[in-house]
């Protein structure tokens, strides 16, 4: 089992928080780990406390604002969202990612490339 | 914002508060790991199991905080903390290095600030004035020449009425008046002749009373004056009623209109201002009369556009003008224009000036940095056990880098001390300067001197850090432990070698120019020179009013309608002053000449046929004073006779061209022969050469002087032109030095009464000579009200004000002396400590094997010793090249008996201090004990 997960490729766990902002709105730093984790589907290995690193960056870059909220079972969370700046650079970073991810996938697999 | 400014932003946000941050962030965790637990409780996990779990799957907390905390706040400044505090250390515990490292780079450091200061001071161009920055001066601008021409009243007046990018134009001139209040006694002061747009352009309220207006300018306006509020304080009592009060300047009584505020100085350092007459009959149409022309852009103008306006519209040509071509107006920033400045040619000339003074931190910091790279050097373990430990290379060169900062931001706050120390004392010697000079220590200063602190710390720390940390950290490491490290490589050895030398050589040159400086403040005078009064004597330049020598005040001359010329009635004056002095009880003597002892102005000269054939212009032998002196000028200063004659009535006579020579004069410039009946003639001469010479009857350039005091213009005429048109002048006399000790030679020319339009008076009056100062004055005023005195001093305060600006350039070239001296020193003792150390375990060996100590330390020191002896064999050589080959005076130290040698001896038993404290290090090696750590 431990052998299939892989480590998170270094600079992908900035996009990866921004686009589970965009898809679940406001959400605290255990949501974010959660979701990440279940979307990867425990394929990656994910060191819960680097999404908190992530977020300090984050929220320096304004790219994130935080506030203080009540969360479903009513405990005092941090609630992470999107700004309009950190939208732009997910769409930027995306488009890079599919455009990189493309490049390689030609590069391993050159007979299905055209 | 851009992304790495936000991200400092807020990391500097993070490093001010950081409890906040980890308290929030502590919380965040705690309610990521309940949030964890629940869930996992709810999977079917036990809550310790839950806890166990949450906890790996988060990481450890302690590195979490850590991060976060390096993540938020500025960890890289705590780190350079560390590094300052231990650079304060290294401070304290190599202190050898700190004073004299220290004191090379604040003497470095300092004369680089100061220039930096002076040229901050002397060039803030803005005045303090409401929109200051667009007031402009309309100026006439020599193209050849490079300077600014005086404007003349048809050119004022044409801008005036024709320009529209700019308002308020007036002119104004300085004219030097007596100021006679009540029955007091004249007291030059000058005045501001200027239009009433002055004041509009100044935009200040009056005080007291009005400023002045256009309808004073009419010729028939009563005469009336604005005065200053430091007048009024001082010379007024402060006087409520002072409006409508009478004020005299020289024969001219003007009625107080108005006081202007504090500080108010418009147009450059003025404290009274009459109105400038511009209409018939006081016109100077041709003329170029005024100092300044100056206006205001109008709102939407910019100096680029008053500048093109001003050129179309030219200058208006004149009948007489044989120099309009290149001639040329322009559009300035005032303040450049009242220094006759081109901003561009400042910035660049500025800019070069301050590149030179940067280079002088090089020797010194080069010096330091042998030191910084010796200690480093012992300090090889220290490092090498850090890299070890996971130091970075960048990391440990930072850190040599910040010791030496250190060093030098103490060597910068001492330099700031010096700085501020030399703008107190130029404010003290210019009391006068233009208003909008601001005599405070700027932060461009502080930021300049921070600059050369870190430039200093780049030189002196850069490169030992690197080496320290370069390939050679290997042996370092390998040889940990072993006592023995790097090897000084033969480089820094021959480093030391030329720095002795250098010491050897430069130390004779910095002895002799130093006693050059203060020769004459330590010999003094070799006359009394405290039993004599001196004085400046001129006319004020009042043309409207005649004078006479008899006694009678001048407004009853003018009465008569008679016009004498300016130079026969100063003539007449100067004649009938010293008549009276000499009646005056307490006045032995007196005699007028163009200037007093030792204060006459330079020039190089040529003899005929050149009999001394080494008197080339490097030897320095051709600069001479020269004066111009009345027949009883040597009596007066009993100057003995030695050969040939004195002046007499002969000449006088406009065909002879004759003067007397010093002895210094003999001795250099003719040599053993006769000078009787030599012939000598300038080369280049002082600028106040056109007014000192002016009486000499033959001289060419003399009338020439007089027909136009104020345009000299040296360029005209090529430098060769100049010196063949001067006159051949034969030697009819050879006199004693005056004062004694001259180190120069000095040219008498005979002085005729009413040829000079200002002279220098001096009163023999035996031990108390101020107490002539006040009988000097009254004579003078009852005598005329325009003959204008000034700088009435005892001679030998003028001597002692000469001292100290010699002693302050003695301090200062004996301070980098002292410096380069110490740095040598510190150089060799670093050398020797360093041969010591290496070869511990070797002098251990052979002690132990009975070798006797002393001669092994002999032995260790003679390859230093010879370093030594060869330094001071190689600057003896050099002293002895530059003595013979450029032969500057007061430069090499051969005129100084025995200081080349004694600056070697004197280096020498520089090497042997700095190696004795090595040495008895060497003396004590235990022999036991080093072959126990082998």
């Amino acid at each position: 089992m431990q052998e299939t997960r892989s480590p998170i490729l270094q600079g992908t766990l900035d996009l990866m928080v921004l686009k589970t902002l965009e898809q679940m709105g406001p959400l605290h730093g255990y949501g974010i780990a959660r979701r990440i984790e279940q979307v990867g589907q425990n394929a990656l290995i994910v060191n819960q406390g680097t999404i908190y690193l992530c977020l300090v960056r984050l929220v320096q870059k304004q790219w994130i604002t935080a506030e203080w909220g009540k969360s479903d079972n009513n405990r005092k969370a941090k609630f992470y969202s999107l700004t309009p700046a950190g939208e732009a650079q997910l769409a930027a970073e995306t488009e890079n990612w599919e455009r990189i991810s493309d490049v390689i996938g030609r590069v391993l697999q050159p007979a299905t490339g055209s | 914002m851009w992304i790495p400014l936000r991200v400092l932003a807020a990391r500097v946000r993070g490093f001010l508060r950081p409890g906040d941050q980890e308290h929030e962030f502590d919380q965040e965790l705690a309610t990521h790991l309940a949030m964890a637990e629940e869930d996992k409780i709810r999977q079917g996990m036990t809550a310790q199991e839950a806890r166990r779990q949450a906890r790996v799957e988060l990481g450890g907390l302690t590195q979490l905080r850590e991060a976060s905390r390096a993540a938020r706040g500025l960890p890289w400044l705590g780190t350079l903390g560390l590094d300052v505090k231990l650079g304060f250390r290294m401070l304290r515990k190599s202190w050898g290095l700190t004073l004299i490292g220290g004191l090379a780079m604040s003497v470095a450091i300092g004369i680089g600030a100061v220039v930096f200061a002076f040229f901050d001071i002397g060039y803030s161009g803005t005045l303090p004035l409401d929109e200051g920055d667009r007031v402009v001066a309309l100026q006439t601008w020599d193209e050849r020449a490079h300077d600014g021409q005086p404007n003349s009243l048809l050119d004022f007046e044409h801008w005036r009425d024709a320009m529209r990018s700019v308002e308020d134009v007036g002119a104004v001139r300085t004219i030097e008046r007596n100021l006679i209040v009540g029955d007091g006694l004249a007291n030059p002061v000058p005045i501001a002749e200027i239009t009433a747009s002055g004041f509009d352009l100044a935009r200040v309220a009056p005080f007291l009373g009005r400023p002045l207006t256009e309808e004073d300018e009419q010729p028939a306006a009563p005469p009336v004056a604005v005065i200053g509020y430091d007048v009024w304080q001082s010379r007024f009592a402060a006087d409520p009623a002072i409006l409508g009060r009478t004020i005299r300047f020289g024969a001219t009584v003007h009625t107080v209109v108005g006081v202007m505020p504090q500080g108010f100085a418009f147009p450059v350092n003025h404290r009274f201002w009459i109105p400038l007459q511009t209409k018939p009959p006081n016109r100077l149409e041709n003329e170029r009369a005024f100092d300044l022309v100056f206006a205001r852009l109008v709102p939407g103008a910019t100096m680029e556009s008053a500048q093109a306006e001003l050129m179309a519209l030219g200058l208006v040509p004149r009948e007489t003008a044989s120099d309009d071509e290149q001639l040329h107006p322009r559009v300035m920033p005032y303040a450049f224009a009242v220094f006759d400045d081109e901003p561009g040619q400042f910035r660049w000339m500025s800019r070069l000036v301050l590149f030179l003074v940067s280079l002088l931190l090089v020797p010194p910091c080069a010096n330091i940095a042998i030191l910084i790279h010796a200690r480093t050097v012992t300090r090889q373990e220290e490092f090498a056990a850090r890299f070890v430990l996971g130091a970075s290379r960048s990391r440990i060169v930072v850190q040599i880098f910040v010791e030496v900062l250190v060093l030098a931001a103490v060597a910068a706050v001492v330099a700031l001390g010096f700085v501020r120390l030399a703008i107190r004392q130029l404010k003290r010697d210019n009391p006068d300067v233009p208003f909008w000079i601001d005599f405070s220590l700027s932060f461009e200063t502080v930021l300049f001197t921070a600059g050369l602190a870190v430039l200093a710390a780049m030189i002196a720390g850069a490169v030992p850090a690197l080496r320290a940390t370069g390939r050679e950290m290997q042996s370092g490491l390998s040889s940990l432990g072993s006592g023995t490290g790097l090897r000084l490589g033969a480089t820094w050895t021959a480093l030391v070698v030329a720095q002795v030398a250098f010491s050897a050589a430069a130390l004779p040159s910095a002895v002799e120019m130093a006693w050059g400086t203060v020769r004459t403040s330590v010999l003094g005078p070799g006359f009394a020179s405290e039993e004599y009064l001196t004085a400046r004597i001129a006319m004020d330049q009042e043309a409207s009013v005649g004078a006479v020598a008899d006694g009678t005040v001048a407004e009853s001359m003018a009465a008569d309608g008679e016009q004498l010329p300016i130079g026969s009635r100063f003539g007449n004056l100067q004649l009938e002053l010293v008549r009276q002095l000499e009646a005056e009880p307490g006045v032995s003597s007196v005699t007028v000449a163009a200037a007093v002892p030792g204060d006459e102005p330079w020039a190089t000269v040529e003899v005929e046929g050149d009999p001394i054939q080494d008197a080339s212009i490097f030897a320095g032998n051709s600069m001479v004073q020269f004066n111009q002196i009345d027949d009883a000028y040597l009596d007066v200063f009993d100057v003995p006779l030695l050969l040939g004659r004195r002046f007499d009535a002969r000449d006088h006579e406009s065909e002879r061209a004759t003067i007397i020579v010093s002895r210094t004069f003999a001795e250099l410039l003719i040599g053993d022969g006769n000078p009787l009946g030599h012939r000598v003639r300038y080369g280049w001469r002082d600028s106040d050469v056109a007014e000192a010479l002016a009486a000499s009857p033959s001289d060419p350039s003399a009338s020439e002087a007089e027909a136009s005091p104020s345009a000299v213009t040296p360029s005209a005429t090529s430098p060769a032109e100049e010196v063949e048109a001067h006159t051949w002048y034969e030697i009819v006399g050879v006199v004693a030095d005056l004062p004694a000790n001259a180190t120069h030679g000095k040219i008498y020319h005979p002085m005729v009464p009413g040829r000079v339009q200002s002279a220098s008076l001096a009163l023999r009056t035996g031990p108390t000579p101020d107490n002539l100062v006040d009988p000097l004055r009254e004579i003078a005023t009852k005598l005329d009200p325009t003959l204008i005195l000034e700088d009435i001093l005892p001679l030998n305060e003028i001597y002692r004000d000469h001292a100290v600006g010699n002693n302050m350039g003695a301090t200062v070239l004996g301070l980098v002396t002292l410096c380069v001296l110490l740095l040598s020193g510190a150089g060799l003792y670093a050398l020797m400590s360093f041969t010591v150390n290496q070869r511990r375990r070797e002098i251990g060996i052979r002690s132990a094997l009975g070798a006797p100590p002393q001669r092994l330390l002999a032995e260790t020191f003679r390859r230093a010793l010879g370093q030594v002896l060869a330094g001071a064999l190689v600057g003896i050589l050099v002293a002895f090249l530059v003595g013979h080959y450029f032969p500057i005076r007061f430069i090499g130290g051969w005129n100084v008996p025995g200081v080349v040698p004694a600056a070697a001896v004197f280096m020498i038993l520089v090497g042997l201090l700095a190696t004795a404290e090595p040495a008895r290090r060497g003396l004590r090696v235990d022999p036991i004990e080093e072959l126990r750590q082998g």
